[in-house]
């Protein structure tokens, strides 16, 4: 073995630019080699010749499989070693090292020696099971580069005996058993796959079978070309520590690059892709020299690509995130990436590429018009670097200088992600390129998914930020002639429109949700509220994945957040109603996980996705601050409308939220209530003395409340919910005390509630006009006067009911038999169903919130009555 | 050929100083409420040009902006004579300085119109011939066919009868144009075609003020909108859109299509169609309902308005946000926030706004007389006594006017109520409804509706 080496360092040129340093490295290194090359000089042991580089793959591989496998492993030593610069250390790995080198080898012969075995007997489940632990053997020991002789001697008299063995079966008369058949069937084709990348090997084998065996293990030098000047000087002490190490290990694969050898090395990391025990760090450290040598921009392009999903792959698992500098080098390559293409025309990265296939030949160079695309996906790129970030940030505590920091990375991203827009852009203008797919589309809804939770002010910086970068960046302007500042106002508005025409997947509801969304939260109530009605989502939101649903929650109690901040209360309470009443608000909202129910159980599956789904902390809505508006609302509603049904039993099972008269039984059960703490408390005493008549109390319990001041202009926000007060505790006055009085002045009314009187009379007749309460006015004495003897017993409330219940029975019924048969009604039908209140109110679109759910998440319990009901009326009309 | 959209749409010029006009409008209202501009991208031109001749006489714009505008608006027509006219009267020169290009234009026209003319002289001949017309079944293919067997009728032909058609409706001969598409309909299968005539024929009803026609035509129109499958619900959605604004023309001219109208204008699909696209139809449907009310005399009319009018009110509700004018603001003081005060401004407002509007002009009247009335009708539901010198101020009229107003109204509508004439003051009488009437009232048509459901189910 030693004499090839000898031989090839006679015929080279000398080394002449290592340097003293790596010298003396080496030359520890050299004493640590006590088997072999020790004796050898430095300098000719590091020869290599031009001519032979070509070749060093080839020959590397015919390497003895011990050497070979030891030189591997001595790589990684080394690199170890000069990392720890501890010779004790690496004695002691290197002896373990060789124990495990000799004990694979010897394992190796083994499951040689059990196929043979098996050969004779014709089973070929054991060779299949053999050559499988085979190919593992092989691939642990030799990483792709260099095989074992005697494995090669196997697979080739496997392949032969198997191509024996077919033909025999064709002819035989009697067929081999069917688990027999099915194993010679996989490994013929595991086989022929396996066999292909040898080929060389065992074509010389089968050549000379004997002497191919008998063979010396011959050393492959691996060449080391001088280096290119335009090389960096740390690249040369890069490559002197690679040189070096060949020297010594005899055989071992030295990771020499050059602008030549580029595709090689791609290649064999492309292939080493996905399998075990490659070292990715190891990968990423050659691929970032790799980059550097390359020049031409399909070089670039090529190691790019190859170089991000490495660097992706670095982590793997649902809950381990990308480390933050691997996130950072991504984020520059990938942007390097997209300038590479960008001053680039000709080169495109297209998911419809062709794969190549011979890296060997010259690179294409497209003719001047053409394009040329390589396999890849930019927007698989900017997708997953969204994710790290966004799994980083999930994992992260919030309350960290780390999430903060980790935060800023954001735009970042954001700019890289309208970057690719740009880029797709541009190749959707391009004809010759036949189409973007759907990658324009993702990128957009990237872009939607970054800015609309944010802020105006954001927006603008954001936007600002990624403006000046991109205009800065980009050398060839002709290229984006699309770029141009958004309008901060506007940029939601544009990308949605963009998703509503062009797209027609889950993206175009997803665009919807998060337009509705950012509308919501620039107070724009109406226009949000249309657009949800107009939408129809309500209708199949049930129907779409999990984190649609959430986003679709997420904008629900935004609009709902919305009408609160404009004084719209009861639209506010039935938008928040239907999440915050369900009582499960942080499962609904992806902000955290919820106590466990009692019936449910969680698989540890579940679970992990659930963790996987939550939302950064960035992006949550203040639950605490959902929660004071949706009690405050149910307040003001409830608490009116409890006075108002008195003691009456049917109108007291009318209930607006059961949530807040649950909490409210709960609150009054207190023997001894203390001074508010919470923000919970504070409704509930409010809503306590607003039922007492006392407003001014109940008021100043509202304002107590700290929670506002998160809300822009906190001041107008409290003096609307203070106005409400007032009104609401008239209203609740009256109907308390209506029995206690047989006139009341509407001046003392004004008094009471410092309220002007117009308004006192404005809200008494409505309230008389609604058939509220059983009174009218007087003008001349501006007196309100109550009417007696209106109260009913409890016989005739019970009549009242169940006329209003036998009304409604024959209503449905007349609804059944209508759907039932839908031409054939006789006039009487029609006519009573265009009575008001029949039907075709699902038709209108601008119904209340309410309308058109489903049982399924939320309450429901409407539905679930109506569902009663018309089985009910079934078996009536059965009978009659 | 109906289905261009003016582009045109005059702007408001704010450069005239406020004042009043000729009978007493306040400018700055009639302008601020103006939703010409708003109808006119739904309208066709010739239909425009009457809205633009009203507004020429009401004097809320300046006269020569109006006159180039409607200059602009018939230039691409073919009506070149009164083209020629229009634009005398913008530069105030004689017959002989007239562009060349007009009468190059006339030429034109001419000829293109006679060679139509020449082109369909064959078939409206035919058409014209009893013996053939006789021969005419229910069936148009075989209309059809018997024509190609016995008269060499072409698809050509029939085709250039809609042009013609066209042609006589651009020219202004619109009686005319009414006929020709009616034939063409006879004739043609081709249903684009066929709904393309009959908004032409519908445009033609309403410009020769032929308001059952435009009835046939509407209904015509309404089903074809329903019943065809549209490329996308937004095409169909523009249809009605147009179709609503078309149908104001009969809305406020043509007292017997005004419940069907109505009807129409509340059917789910189009009450939609005015939320969604043009809340300012708003406006003519409340003064539509209001001054409907009261009118019927059968208690099935009056059921139907008060449904109306609660629909109305809910609508309005609903668009406060959206479009508001002092008519539905009138609505809303009084029917949302029991406002009368404020009421009683916006009733003001009110009947300067629908003084000065094309469709409106005509209901004002009626239209104050019923607004009064639904006033009236609240105040005294709410109220128990009420100074009558109170009451006709909230009404604009005099104390005298006043007392005889609420005699009328107490004697109208059967209110329990009685004037004490000593205090001045009306007081009402709301008798509680007892238990048993509302019970009663409840299960009053149950055993009836029943009896239907088991006969229908048995059958």
């Amino acid at each position: 073995m030693a004499t090839s080496r000898f031989f090839h360092g006679g015929l080279s040129d000398s080394e002449s630019s290592s340097s003293e340093e790596d010298y003396s490295e080496e030359e520890e290194e050299l004493e640590d080699e006590n088997q072999d090359a020790g004796e050898f000089d430095e300098s000719e042991s590091s020869e290599e010749s031009d001519d032979e580089d070509e070749d060093d793959e080839d020959e590397d591989e015919d390497d003895e499989a011990g050497k070979t496998a030891q030189g591997q492993n001595r790589s990684s030593i080394f690199k170890r070693g000069a990392v720890d610069e501890e010779d004790s250390d690496d004695d002691g790995l290197r002896r373990v090292v060789k124990n495990k080198k000799d004990k694979r080898f010897e394992e190796i012969e083994g499951c040689i020696r059990l196929i043979d075995n098996a050969k004779k007997i014709n089973d070929w489940v054991v060779i299949s099971q053999e050559f499988d632990k085979l190919n593992k053997l092989v691939a642990k020991g030799a990483q792709g580069d260099a095989v074992p002789k005697l494995y090669i001697k196997a697979i080739t008299d496997l392949e032969d005996f198997m191509n024996e063995t077919i033909a025999k079966e064709k002819s035989a008369s009697k067929k081999m058993n069917a688990t027999n058949a099915k194993a010679l069937n996989s490994i013929k084709q595991r086989l022929k796959r396996n066999n292909r990348q040898y080929e060389t090997e065992i074509d010389q084998y089968r050549n000379d079978k004997d002497g191919y065996m008998l063979e010396p293990d011959v050393e492959e030098e691996t060449s080391v070309q001088p280096k290119p000047s335009v090389i960096a000087s740390e690249q040369i002490e890069d490559d002197d520590d690679t040189r070096s190490y060949s020297v010594v290990t005899r055989g071992g694969k030295a990771v020499q690059l050059t602008r030549e050898s580029i595709f090689k090395h791609l290649k064999v990391i492309v292939e080493a892709r996905g399998k075990k025990n490659t070292d990715r760090t190891e990968q990423i450290r050659t691929m970032e020299r790799l980059l550097e040598l390359a020049q031409a921009p399909y070089e670039k392009i090529r190691v790019l690509t190859a170089l991000i999903s490495t660097r992706y792959d670095l982590s793997f698992g649902v809950l381990s995130y990308m480390a933050t500098d691997q996130w950072k080098a991504a984020e520059a390559e990938l942007n390097t990436l997209l300038r590479v293409l960008e001053d680039n025309p000709a080169w495109v990265i297209a998911e419809t590429g062709d794969e190549v296939e011979d890296d060997e030949k010259v690179p294409p160079t497209p003719a001047p018009g053409e394009v040329f695309k390589i396999p890849g996906s930019i927007v698989s790129f900017v997708d997953r670097l969204d994710d790290e970030l966004t799994k980083s940030l999930q994992n992260i505590d919030p309350h960290t200088t780390e999430y903060v920091e980790r935060l800023g990375d954001e735009a970042a991203l954001y700019k890289i992600i309208v970057r690719s827009q740009k880029y797709f852009e541009r190749l959707a203008g391009n004809d010759k390129i036949g189409g973007v797919g759907d990658s324009l589309n993702r990128t957009i809804m990237r872009r939607i998914d970054h800015l609309y939770y944010k802020p105006l002010a954001v927006i603008e910086t954001i936007e600002e930020a990624s403006y000046a970068f991109l205009a800065s960046e980009s050398s060839a302007e002709s290229t984006h002639p699309t770029l141009q500042k958004e309008k901060p106002a506007e940029v939601v508005q544009k990308l949605c429109s963009y998703l509503y025409k062009k797209d027609t997947t889950i993206l175009r509801t997803r665009a919807m949700l998060c337009h509705i969304y950012h509308l919501a939260l620039r107070e724009r109530f109406y226009q949000s509220r249309d657009m949800l009605l107009m939408s129809h989502l309500q209708e199949n939101i049930h129907n779409a994945d999990v984190t649609t649903q959430i986003l679709y929650n997420r904008t629900l109690v935004q609009v709902g957040l919305c009408a609160f901040r404009n004084g719209l209360v009861s639209e506010s309470q039935s938008c928040l109603q239907e999440i915050l009443g369900s009582g499960r608000v942080k499962e609904h909202l992806a902000q955290g996980v919820g106590p466990q129910s009692r019936y449910s159980t969680i698989t540890p599956e579940q679970e992990r996705l659930e963790k996987q789904r939550q939302l950064p902390f960035h992006m949550h809505i203040n639950l605490e601050l959902l929660e004071a508006a949706y009690l405050t609302c149910s307040m003001l509603l409830e608490i009116p409308a409890m006075a108002a049904a008195g003691s009456s039993p049917d109108q007291r099972k009318k209930v607006i939220s059961k949530t807040f008269r649950r909490m409210l039984e709960f609150h009054e059960r207190n023997v001894f209530p203390g001074p508010p703490e919470n923000t919970r408390d504070h409704v509930f005493q409010a809503a306590n003395a607003l039922a007492a008549g006392e407003w001014r109390k109940s008021c100043d319990l509202i304002q107590a409340i700290k929670i506002w001041d998160l809300l822009p202009n906190a001041e107008s926000l409290k003096q609307m919910l203070s106005g409400k007060i007032q009104e609401e505790g008239l209203r609740t006055y009256i109907f308390t005390y209506a029995p206690y009085y047989d006139a009341v002045s509407l001046g003392r009314l004004a008094e009471m509630f410092e309220l002007p009187e117009r308004k006192v009379a404005a809200l008494v007749s409505k309230m008389i006009a609604h058939d509220e309460i059983a009174a009218a006015l007087d003008q001349i004495n501006k007196t309100m006067v109550f009417r007696k003897g209106v109260e009913v017993s409890r016989l005739q409330t019970l009549a009242l009911a169940l006329s209003d219940k036998a009304s409604g029975l024959i209503e449905l019924n007349e609804r059944v038999f209508e759907q039932k048969s839908q031409s054939g009604t006789t006039g009487g039908f029609q006519e009573s169903s265009t009575r008001p209140g029949g039907g075709g109110r699902g038709n209108k679109p601008r119904s209340e919130f309410t309308e058109g759910r489903g049982g399924g998440r939320g309450r429901g319990g409407g539905r679930g009555r109506g569902g009663r009901n018309v089985q009910f009326s079934g078996e009536r009309s059965s009978k009659s | 050929m109906s289905e261009e959209e003016v582009q045109a749409v005059p702007e408001a010029t704010p450069d005239v100083a406020d004042g009043v006009t000729g009978e007493g409008i306040s400018i700055e209202t009639a302008r601020k409420y103006d939703l010409t501009p708003k109808i006119m991208p739904y309208l066709d031109r010739h239909l425009i040009f009457h809205l633009l001749a009203f507004m020429r006489e009401q004097q809320i714009y300046p006269a020569e902006e109006l006159l180039q505008n409607t200059y602009d608006l018939l230039e691409p027509t073919n009506m070149t004579d009164y083209v020629m006219d229009l634009w005398k009267q913008i530069h105030g020169k004689d017959d002989l300085d007239v562009p060349r290009e007009f009468l190059l234009k006339r030429e034109k026209v001419m000829q293109e119109w006679n060679a139509l003319q020449d082109e369909t002289a064959k078939i409206t001949g035919l058409l014209e011939n009893p013996d053939v017309i006789s021969n005419f079944r229910s069936d148009k293919m075989q209309n059809l066919q018997f024509l190609k067997d016995n008269h060499g009728v072409t698809d050509d032909m029939i085709d250039a009868l809609l042009k013609y058609g066209q042609g006589a409706y651009s020219r202004g001969s619109y009686a005319q144009a009414s006929d020709i598409l009616y034939s063409f309909r006879i004739l043609s299968t081709d249903s684009d075609k066929v709904n393309q005539a009959t908004w032409g024929k519908l445009a033609c009803e309403i410009l020769t003020v032929n308001w059952e026609g435009a009835m046939e035509e509407i209904q015509k129109i309404k089903e074809t909108i329903d019943t065809k499958p549209f490329l996308s619900p937004i095409a169909q959605l523009q249809q009605r859109t147009w179709l609503i604004h078309w149908a104001l023309f009969p809305l406020f001219n043509h007292d017997a299509a005004r419940d069907t109208i109505l009807e129409l204008f509340f059917s789910p699909n189009f009450i939609n169609t005015i939320q969604t696209s043009c809340p300012w139809i708003i406006r003519y449907l409340a003064v539509a309902v209001i001054t409907s009310k009261n009118r019927g005399a059968s208690s099935r009319a009056t059921a139907i308005q008060q449904k109306q009018f609660k629909d109305l009110v809910r609508v309005v509700r609903q668009e406060l946000y959206e479009y508001n004018d002092p008519i539905t603001e009138f609505i809303a003081a009084l029917h949302l926030d029991f406002d009368f005060e404020e009421a009683q401004k916006k009733l003001g407002e009110a009947e300067d706004v629908l003084r000065s509007d094309f469709f409106l002009l005509g209901s004002s009247e009626t239209f104050v007389e019923c607004a009064r009335h639904l006033i009236s009708e609240a105040y005294c539901r709410i109220h128990q006594r009420i100074d009558i010198k109170d009451l006709s101020q909230r009404l604009n009229l005099t104390q005298d006017d006043g007392e005889k107003w609420i005699v009328n109204l107490i004697r109208d509508t059967r209110v329990d109520a009685k004037i004490d004439y000593k205090n001045g003051t009306v007081i009402m009488n709301h008798p509680p409804q007892s238990v048993y009437q509302q019970v009663i009232e409840k299960t009053k048509g149950g055993y009836f509706r029943t009896q239907m459901l088991t006969a229908a189910v048995a059958k």
